[in-house]
Parts: structure tokens; sequence; C-alpha cells
């Protein structure tokens, strides 16, 4: 299968932060989500991936082509946290810039995504609920017929009835099998809706990257007391955590740890307690 | 790059018809004062002031981070502000040379000697202080930009005044006044195509977040 995006040993050295050869791939026809805490190197994988800021080490594929030229880039939609256009501009007016930016701009397109959206055309943006405001960016990058779109925390601060139109609208992207998606996002539960794969950056540096199906069927989350925990086969524990009454214990291949530990109470585990294990938890 | 130009003429439309209409008024009133010409020293540093209304836009809404993204080249964006400034200082030039025109034919003292002499004051002025003040927009943030705005105007007076004497060791000045603010023109434009050029080599190195 051929990647939209291909990220190898991406490195950027910050004072007090360094993204740490970070690799991963965006097959074509996915969604894969890129998840982590505040501060993790979400955003800074995606603005070295996007050529905003100068990368140290590594290389980007984006779309087959290892340069981001003028030409790859009329295939990648972005949409950032905020919606980054001129608040004087109304989306009509920004039509007239975009069409003049895009060789590949689709105003029919422009349009009725604004319909669908509701979006006035009229009116000036900084009028735009921030909900407007994003669904006014993705109608931008769906607008100049993208194969890969990036979005960067894209749906964080909008209601869930917004974020729901938002992500009806990227699974309808991704129908057409070469078009692809990297969205990172704090809200998990949102990625467990679309994604794919899941990307956890932790520290700057990927923890993992697994197809969605395998976390949320494989893993598993074992609660249970000190004497059951000390019981366990410790090579069996990813993750682990004390909590005030009980042992949190992550594990994977739910059914199979399920048979060796009989008494165990093994919950399914969700991406938002995988992360939180990851980051809260020690290692054995 | 026509696209991101007509980004900042909707973002400065306003404020260049204000510009515009004012430089025309004012140019009239003067006339009752002191010599119309002179209105185009000043015409071309007003009209210019919209450059940092859209820069003072692009910092709040991070349109760099946004732009960037899409098919314009770093140099593109950085040559489209350069070339917005120019075209409002011509557009200056153009709005104070109505009242000017108009005058002429009312037999008002305006000669093409005193308008090509205070043109070229006007536009040396400008052009050397944009060539400060631009790439330090792209360096600072927009609150330090509008001070280094305001400054470069004093700079580029002061330099205009020092490449004055400069010239005056080598042309009498005072009796090749035209052809000594000619050759500062001159400068002025060379100084703003190399201004250009660094800005464009340090904007291709930096970190836009």
């Amino acid at each position: 299968m051929n990647n939209a995006l291909t990220i190898s040993g991406l490195t950027k050295t910050y004072k007090d932060f360094v993204l740490d050869k970070v690799s991963f791939t965006v097959p074509n026809g996915s969604i894969v989500g890129l998840i982590g805490e505040n501060g993790a190197g979400k955003s800074t994988t995606i603005n070295a991936s996007l050529g905003l800021i100068q990368k140290e080490a590594g290389t980007v594929s984006i779309l087959g082509r290892k340069e981001l030229d003028n030409e790859t880039k009329e295939q990648i939609g972005v949409v950032f946290d905020g919606s980054n256009y001129p608040e004087i501009l109304s989306p009509a007016k920004l039509n007239r810039v975009m069409r003049n930016i895009y060789h590949t701009w689709d105003e029919q397109t422009y349009m009725r995504l604004l319909k669908n959206f509701s979006l006035p055309q009229d009116k000036q943006i900084k009028q735009f609920s921030k909900g407007m405001k994003m669904k006014l960016a993705i109608s931008i990058a769906l607008s100049h017929h993208s194969k890969l779109l990036i979005l960067d925390e894209a749906t964080s601060g909008l209601d869930p009835v917004v974020r729901d139109d938002i992500l009806d609208m990227l699974l309808d992207f991704v129908q057409d099998e070469e078009h692809s998606i990297l969205v990172s996002s704090h809200i998990t539960s949102d990625l467990e809706k679309i994604a794919d794969y899941i990307v956890f950056i932790h520290k700057g540096q990927v923890v993992f990257s697994k197809p969605k199906d395998e976390l949320t069927e494989q893993y598993g989350i074992i609660k249970c007391g000190a004497s059951q925990f000390d019981a366990l086969d410790k090579s069996d524990i990813i993750m682990y955590r004390k909590m005030d009454y009980e042992w949190q214990i992550l594990i994977s291949g739910r059914d199979k740890m399920q048979k060796k530990y009989p008494k165990a109470m093994i919950i399914p585990a969700t991406i938002d307690e995988i992360m939180l294990l990851y980051v809260k938890g020690e290692k054995q | 790059m026509k696209g991101v130009l007509l980004k900042d003429l909707y973002i400065a439309k306003s404020n260049i018809l204000v510009t515009v209409v004012s430089l025309v008024v004012l140019g009239f009133g003067l006339s009752f004062l002191l010599e119309t010409s002179a209105l185009l020293v000043l015409a071309p540093v007003a009209a210019t002031t919209s450059v940092f209304i859209s820069i003072t836009s692009d910092a709040g809404s991070k349109w760099n981070k946004n732009v960037i993204t899409m098919p314009v080249s770093r140099s593109q964006i950085i040559g489209e502000k350069f070339a917005f400034y120019i075209i409002l200082a011509v557009l200056g030039i153009a709005a104070a040379l109505i009242p000017c025109g108009i005058l002429a034919l009312f037999s008002f003292d305006i000669t093409i000697g005193s308008l090509c002499l205070y043109g070229s004051i006007g536009l040396s002025t400008t052009l050397l202080a944009g060539s400060i003040s631009l790439p330090c927009a792209y360096q600072f943030d927009a609150e330090k930009s509008q001070i280094v705005f305001m400054m470069s105007f004093m700079a580029s007076t002061g330099i205009i005044t020092a490449l004055v004497l400069l010239t005056n060791l080598f042309i009498p000045v005072k009796d090749n006044i035209l052809l000594a603010f000619h050759i500062i023109l001159v400068i002025a434009l060379i100084t703003f195509f190399l201004s250009y050029r660094i800005s464009v080599k340090v904007y291709q190195k930096s970190d836009i977040t």
C-alpha cells in the first residue's frame, strides 16, 4: 500500500524539548490519529512535516514527493487550531483570494460546503463563532481537490454537535481511496470514532503506531489489588499505575490474558486510558 | 502571489481610501500655505502605512503560518509585501499628483522640476524606511514592528541627510539639487532591493509557529 505521508527519523531540538527520531506513516485512504499530552510533540511533528519549522534530521515524504513544492502543496489541505484567516474578510472575499492562490480551486465545491455548513458568505469572519471558523477552514481545505488533509487540534474547543458534523465530513472525505487524513487531537473519543491508526507521541518520541482496532480489541486493563498484582507474570505488564485502592495494569492480548488469569477482571481499554497509563504509569 | 496581494488589498482597502482622499484634500488645502508639490514628500510615506495594517492583521490571525501550507513560496510571501509597499508608495504619489495637476491648470506655481525633486525625496524616504522596517516586521512581533516602522522614517531622514552631505563632497548639492536627489533615489532603490533579498534569505530559514 502506498503512503500519503511518510515521516522517518524526524528530529528537532529546542532548549527544553526534543522531537526525537519520530517515524510513522499515513497510508493512502486512511485516517491516522496523532495523540499525546500537551507539549508531547504533535504540533512540532506537523509543523516540521509541513516545512513551517526547520528539521534537523529525518525525511518527510508527502504524496510520494520528498520536496514540499507548490505542486505538492496544491494537494494538501491544512487546518490548524483557530481559523488563521484574516478576520476582516468574509467567506466570499476568501473565495476570490483562494481562487488566485490555488490553481485547483473549486468554487462550486466551496460554495456547496458553505451552504452545507450554513455559513453566511458575506459576513466577516470576526463575527463567526469558533465552530463556524473551523467549518470555514475545513471548507477551504476541502475545496482544492486535496488528497491529504492535515488537521492540528482542529476539533478542540468545539461542542459535540459541531465536532460530529466535522467528523462526518472527514469520514466522507476518505471514502475516496486516494484521500488520507492525519489528525492530531486531545479528544481521543473523536479518534476512536474515525481513525484507522493511532500514533501516540510522548515526550517527543513515538510510543506506538498501531491500527486502532488492535488497540481497542487487544488492549485491556486489569484492575486488581496488591496481592493479585504480585501474582502477575511481570512480562505481561505493559504499564501499571497504583491508584488509591487498586492497581491498574495495561496488558495486550485480552483473551489470552483472561485464559491465563481467569480470576482477573480484565476490561477493554479506551484510547484515553491507554494514553493515561503510558503517560502516568510505570514500566515493570 | 496575486491571491496574497488581493488579501492585503482587502485588509487595507478602507485605510488606502482614507489616505488617498486625505492626500487630495490636503493638497488643495496646502496650496494656500505653501508649495503644493511638497505634498509629494509626505504622500508615499502616508500611503505605505497600510502595509503595516496588513502585517498586524497577519500576525493577529497567524496568517503566515497558514499561507506557508498553501502553494505560495516563502520568497513569494516576502516579495508580495515588498511589492505591496511599492504599489502603495506609487499610489500615494499618484494621489498627490491629482491636486498638483489641477492646481497647475489654474496657474499655480507647480513645475516639473519641483515635482521631480519632492517626488524623489518622498520616494527615497519611503524606500529607505521600508528597507529597515519590512525585514524587521518578520523578525519581531507586531508591537515592536510598529515601533520600528515609526523609527524607520526618522532613520531614513537621517540617512538622506548623510547622503546629501556625502554627495556634496563630490557635487555641489545646492547647484545640482535635482541630480543629487536622483542619485539618492537610485541608492534608495538599490537598498530596498538588497533589503528584499536579505529578508528572503532570513525568512527561508525562519521557524514559523
